[in-house]
């Protein structure tokens, strides 16, 4: 009873300025509300982890107490286990990149990394260039160090570096604190920074003098296409994010960062600040996960469900959803970004989508300037094929209500039609 | 020795939703000073529940937007036997369609801009936007104002300086709602004239002139703190200043509203007044117009949410 009561806050005008604009989203409380057991959900990038064994897991955690409970239940180093850090030496190694566990830092996934590598670097105002459409708990991570971000749009290779090029011109040498991308199936955009065009993104870093952060969530999990080398491989001086939250699991809160020794050595005072040490237990859990070579299998098993998944949501994308769409096919990863006409408000869409029983996150919250309006993020991760064809047929009904209306204004003459079909 | 209990309704699902919390917490603190038994709830699927539960003794609404201003929450409040703060069920109505309101000035003599409403479904189902080049004849040419017939805070509003980008501003309004107001631009001042009409006497407060930097009081204008200049009260001539307040007394009995409405009109710069609206559940925020034109009249902000408290409890069943 009661759950309706409003709590105020009466802490209000003592917070920190540096929080004024760090704010849940009427979106939030809309997914609130979104709990009902029939509601398909295209709106969290939630690794499924019933695909992780559990007997495994179960062990690992077993052997962590029991056999290294006194190392697993103590405090660690800042820096995190030096076997956990050999090991991602090895993850690192197979994706072409060679480093010494010195060379990394555990981190509370690769979220705590982003919070940190901003704390690091961002004075309020100053300019920092990330894609547009962005990662929205970067852009959370960030916006609470008061930067302007800059959003350079993407096309179907990634991020336009005609547009980057033209951004850092402006601003200048050495005019951005940090460029930030996802290269691989980015989120929420699905697409992939073409070999050339990570090549040509080094030399404008050199060029500008301007660091890149590579958030490489979802590289292994690629279900087709051929491999593409991370920009760390290409360039030393990146600083390169990894996690163990889609090739394990999430909730362990794992991740990793590796940078250039001097931001290293930064990163790692501000983490100690934050939290002394990761945590120990978590860390020789996945020591003993990633121990032999079960954990490919089971993370094969993983791509291949992800695979399949996002087959079921471009078929129903292709059966169901109107030609004025247009949408990416992601290689990996865990999303797909649909675009519509402009005038479409897919915020204003969002509730009329609940009612229907099925979720999406609206476009404008993946940048920090209020574009995006006429574009949605969809996550096929987390429901099972059958289900994704549902939930877009029920999200085709919502738009074609909206969409009969812009139709008859291209009829009428009213509004030039634009070029039509998926991309 | 505590009062009655209080229930302040606001939040909800409706687009004015942060708006409204605003609006209730300041409420809420007011009523509380002054020793009520505030109950404060954010409006979602167990409102029902949670009223029959707690039996408050009158409910303070502070919703605004859909469902909160347009007779629906006022209709379920008449149904479950709790009476309410501001204007009933057909007032609401009313107000809330702009195009219905509009008609209603006219008949009843009350100058407004002249005005076309046209629905989503004269477009899809009728060729509407066919028509659209009659548009400034019928008019009186350009810039007009586009707006959702039925939306508050001026959701979806554009100016629209030419035929080409009618259609746009058209498309937006009824992304907010199945209508849209296309209206005759008046340049001018606009005026927001507040009528608190409860137990103790009817009120006109002094009128409030707004001037948005960026000439059109949009969403932004509206909440965002130096956007906008206010003048309380309006620096109007006085004989300009007595017909404001006419209209609005008009305009709050013409549609049949009781305890508090706001009416926002423009004077023309020819020095007629134009009224563009009524609005029965008025922002109650710090920025907001009501609250301003309140402390100017001599009533603090607890006075006047008292008032309307008041003025409920009287209509108990």
């Amino acid at each position: 009873m009661g759950t309706a009561r409003v709590v105020f806050d009466r802490w209000e005008g003592r917070y920190a300025e540096r929080l004024r604009d760090v704010r849940s989203s009427a979106v939030r409380d809309l997914f609130a509300a979104a709990s009902r057991p029939d509601m398909i959900s295209f709106s969290g990038g939630m690794p499924y982890v019933d695909g992780v064994p559990a007997h495994t897991v179960a062990d690992a955690a077993h052997d962590a107490i029991v056999g290294q409970g006194s190392c697993a239940l103590q405090y660690g180093s800042s820096e995190g286990r030096p076997e956990l850090r050999e090991f991602i030496t090895e993850l690192m190694a197979e994706i072409g990149v060679r480093l010494r566990a010195n060379d990394i830092i555990v981190t509370a996934g690769a979220q705590q990394a982003l919070d940190l590598i901003a704390k690091v670097f961002i004075d309020p105002g100053d300019v920092i260039i990330a894609e547009g459409p962005t990662y929205v708990g970067a852009l959370q991570a960030f916006s609470a160090y008061q930067p302007d971000v800059r959003c350079i749009p993407m096309d179907e290779d990634g991020m336009r570096m005609d547009l980057l090029e033209a951004e850092l011109s402006r601003i200048g040498r050495r005019g951005a604190k940090f460029i930030y991308t996802i290269p691989n199936f980015q989120n929420p955009g699905g697409v992939t920074l073409s070999a050339e065009r990570r090549r040509r993104l080094l030399e404008l870093s050199h060029q500008y003098d301007v660091p890149v952060i590579e958030d490489d969530p979802y590289g292994r999990l690629r279900f087709e296409g051929g491999h593409i080398k991370p920009l760390r491989a290409l360039d030393e001086e990146v600083i390169y994010l990894g996690t163990f939250s889609k090739i394990f699991a999430p909730g362990l809160r794992l991740g990793w960062v590796t940078a250039p020794r001097p931001i290293l050595s930064k990163i790692l005072l501000v983490k100690q600040a934050a939290d002394l040490c990761g945590s120990a237990f978590a860390q020789v859990v996945a020591e003993r996960y990633f121990a032999g070579s079960r954990w490919r299998r089971t993370l094969q098993g993983l791509t291949r469900t992800y695979g399949e998944r996002r087959d079921a949501m471009l078929a129903a994308l292709e059966e169901h959803f109107p030609p004025e769409a247009r949408w990416t096919r992601p290689e990996g990863g865990f999303f797909v970004w649909v675009e519509f006409p402009e005038f479409l408000d897919t915020d204003a869409m969002l509730a009329e989508a609940v009612e229907h029983g099925v979720t999406f996150v609206p476009g404008t919250g993946f940048f920090p300037d209020g574009r995006g309006r006429n574009s949605m993020r969809l996550a096929f991760c987390y429901a099972e094929p059958e289900r994704i064809d549902e939930g877009i047929r029920r999200l085709a009904e919502v738009l074609e209500d909206r969409l009969e209306l812009y139709r008859a204004f291209i009829a009428a003459g009213a509004i030039p039609g634009r070029a039509e079909g998926a991309a | 020795m505590s009062k009655e209990k209080v229930a302040v309704l606001m939040g909800g699902r409706s687009l004015e939703r942060e708006v409204s919390l605003t609006s209730g917490r300041r409420v809420s603190d007011a009523l509380q000073e002054r020793g009520y038994k505030v109950l404060a709830l954010d409006v979602t699927a167990d409102l029902v529940e949670t009223l029959r539960a707690e039996k408050p003794d009158c409910c303070y609404i502070a919703l605004h937007g859909k469902y909160g201003e347009d007779g629906t929450i006022q209709e379920l409040l008449e149904f479950l036997g709790i009476s309410y703060t501001g204007p009933g069920v057909v007032a609401s109505a009313l107000a809330w369609d702009k195009s219905v309101a509009k008609y209603l000035f006219v008949q009843g003599g009350v100058p407004t801009p002249s005005w076309i409403t046209l629905t989503a479904d004269a477009f899809k189902e009728m060729g509407a936007a066919t028509a659209l080049d009659l548009v400034p004849g019928e008019l009186g040419g350009f810039p007009v104002a586009v707006k959702p017939s039925k939306q508050g805070s001026a959701l979806g509003l554009a100016k629209v300086a030419d035929a080409e980008s009618l259609p746009e501003a058209l498309l937006t309004a009824l992304s907010y709602g199945e209508a849209a107001v296309i209206e005759k631009w008046v340049e001018g001042c606009e005026l927001a004239v507040s009528v608190l009409d409860v137990e103790d006497g009817f009120q006109v407060l002094p009128p409030v002139e707004i001037q948005a930097k960026s000439g059109l009081f949009d969403f932004n204008a509206m909440y965002t703190a130096g956007e906008t200049d206010y003048f309380v009260p309006a620096r109007l001539e006085p004989d300009r200043a007595h017909i404001a307040v006419d209209l609005a007394r008009k305009v709050h009995e013409l549609l049949g509203c009781r305890d508090l409405s706001r009416v926002d009109m423009v004077m023309a710069e020819d020095g007629t007044v134009y009224v563009l609206e009524c609005n029965t559940s008025p922002g109650m925020t710090e920025t907001s117009l009501l609250p301003m034109a309140a402390e100017a009249a001599g009533l603090s902000f607890q006075d006047v949410v008292e008032r309307l408290v008041r003025a409920a409890l009287s209509r108990r069943p």
